[in-house]
């Protein structure tokens, strides 16, 4: 693979990054939700609506974008949070289908079947790392505050959680609004390095595979998404030279190695605690 | 004295049983007090039922005098109840500091953007947050350190992170469901000697409990249920006076005669 392949390959990493920590933010409250995919095409189609047709320049779409995302990610919290656990998770790929026939059906505003074109202004390393590096780092700083813990506390034990005073619906609504807002981005960012968005760009196979880079990256910390959006980017991308079509296979097997060794996934926050435990390290925070 | 708890005609039935079967309860301000009874009386669904983990079918709960049946679980946490758990129920993944800082969600303040600015309101209240769970942890006789999965602790020791962590919460009534199970009688007594502290500072302690040393010694007062029902109020002197007390625990002369002759019948 050539050098200007693999800046490709990685910059699209960047932005399967955002959608992981988009769908991190949610799994953080407990919530399982392929919801960002649906935030991502409606932001995309905004954004090419309010750059091409409207006139605005980029970045205000860009802004517009995470902030309609956010905005998004209330009315989809007040829609499906009253859904338990495998409903909910139903309900948020049902969103995606529907995103998908929306797109199909709204031609003046998304060029139906046909897709539409979006600006490539912002397709570049310093706006996919900014976007990237701001979501890290809202969820960086929010991972031992009151908010984190409470949204750590609800994802393992709901009811302990309760007993506690945390209305496991709230820190849910929260985990919707920044899933939203970073679904927003992700969704800008894919459209303007691809500058062309279609009804398929932003659907299932989309949230399937930024399902799998979180669970296999590891879903309880920040950096498992991250690093799992990258390495399963890249990893296909790597194999397709000396392996030809049986790159899929090798893929398909690592996954399960990892289900089997390492469930919590790649990066394991727990793990390591308890390594350090067995070390008989003092330790302190 | 006022009550700190108060039940009226409490009632739960699941399927056909009847789990608790018109109970009433008063518990005295700052009191530590006993339900007993043996397994299978209700006395943990009375529990569950008081922080709204389950809604009762009849009946009344006051809290310092609020109604609290209906009311959804994080709602009467902020009335001032926390609770620990017959199985412990710990945070998997998280340390011994992080679990009981959790506990202290009610006492803080700061907003999700104090903590993205990383403002100074959210540094001193991490700073204080930090502080009072280590002093609770001292105060319960946790050992292990604090950056320790609290999962990978002793039974005695995840015992007192759960009693920790209810306490963070700065309740005013505290449920705790077999706080001693498992633990040996120094631990046991730790516990007892805990309680007073906790009384002294002004708490309101139920417990459930089968050590019956510990009941004797530290509980002002008892429930004792059986099959759903009270049988007895009052000091656990009192209570084991009374024939039906003896009879749910130990059993009736008679089956005694007859369980005799089963087993005479086996050997022979």
């Amino acid at each position: 693979m050539n050098l200007a392949a693999w800046n490709t390959t990685l910059q699209f990493a960047g932005v399967s990054a955002i959608f992981a920590l988009s769908i991190y933010a949610s799994l953080w409250t407990g919530v399982l939700s392929l919801a960002p995919v649906f935030f991502g095409a409606v932001s995309a189609f905004t954004f090419g609506w309010v750059t091409l047709t409207v006139g605005l320049p980029p970045v205000a779409g860009l802004v517009l974008a995470a902030a309609g995302g956010g905005l998004l990610g209330v009315l989809t919290a007040f829609l499906v949070l009253r859904l338990e656990s495998h409903y909910l998770a139903m309900a948020t790929i049902a969103l995606v289908l529907i995103g998908r026939v929306l797109v199909l059906n709204m031609e003046d505003f998304t060029g139906g079947v046909a897709g539409t074109l979006a600006p490539g202004d912002l397709g570049t390393w310093l706006w996919c790392l900014g976007c990237l590096g701001l979501a890290a780092y809202v969820l960086a700083r929010l991972r031992g505050s009151r908010f984190g813990l409470a949204a750590s506390a609800v994802r393992e034990d709901p009811a302990v959680a309760q007993s506690l005073g945390i209305n496991p619906r709230s820190v849910q609504l929260v985990g919707f609004v920044l899933s939203g807002v970073f679904g927003g981005m992700a969704g800008v960012l894919q459209a303007s390095f691809l500058q062309f968005i279609g009804p398929d760009t932003f659907y299932t196979h989309l949230g399937f595979t930024t399902l799998a880079a979180v669970v296999l990256g590891g879903a309880f910390h920040w950096l498992g998404p991250i690093i799992g959006a990258v390495v399963f980017t890249a990893l296909p991308e790597l194999l397709r030279g000396p392996l030809g079509e049986f790159d899929s296979i090798v893929t398909g097997l690592l996954l399960v190695v990892i289900i089997i060794y390492l469930p919590r996934g790649l990066v394991d926050l727990r793990r390591l605690r308890l390594l350090r435990g067995r070390g008989k390290t003092a330790v302190s925070e | 004295m006022s009550n700190a708890i108060e039940i009226e005609g409490l009632v739960k039935t699941f399927g056909g049983l009847r789990a608790v079967a018109d109970v009433d309860l008063r518990v005295p301000q700052g009191s530590i007090y006993g339900l007993l009874g043996p397994n299978g009386a209700g006395k943990t669904t009375v529990l569950n039922m008081i922080s709204g983990f389950l809604t009762p079918d009849q009946g009344v709960i006051r809290v310092h005098g609020k109604e609290t049946h209906g009311l959804p679980p994080h709602r009467i946490a902020r009335e001032g109840v926390s609770r620990t758990y017959q199985n412990i129920r710990l945070f998997p993944g998280m340390t011994v500091l992080e679990t009981v800082a959790t506990g202290a969600y009610q006492r803080r303040r700061s907003s999700i953007l104090g903590a993205v600015l990383l403002s100074r309101a959210e540094r001193r209240e991490r700073a204080e947050v930090t502080a009072k769970a280590r002093a609770l942890m001292e105060q319960v006789g946790i050992t292990a350190p604090p950056g320790a999965l609290a999962e990978t602790l002793s039974y005695g020791d995840q015992r007192r992170v759960e009693i920790a962590r209810a306490l963070a919460a700065e309740p005013r009534v505290l449920l705790l469901d077999e706080p001693t199970a498992g633990m040996n009688d120094a631990e046991s007594h730790q516990v007892g000697e805990l309680l007073l502290t906790l009384r002294g500072q002004g708490l309101t302690l139920v417990l459930i409990e089968h050590n019956m040393r510990l009941v004797e010694e530290f509980c002002d007062q008892v429930t004792v249920m059986n099959s759903g029902a009270v049988l007895a109020v009052g000091t656990l002197a009192a209570c084991l006076e009374q024939p039906d007390v003896r009879e749910a625990y130990f059993g009736k002369r008679s089956d005694a005669r007859r369980i005799e002759t089963l087993r005479r019948a086996r050997r022979g």
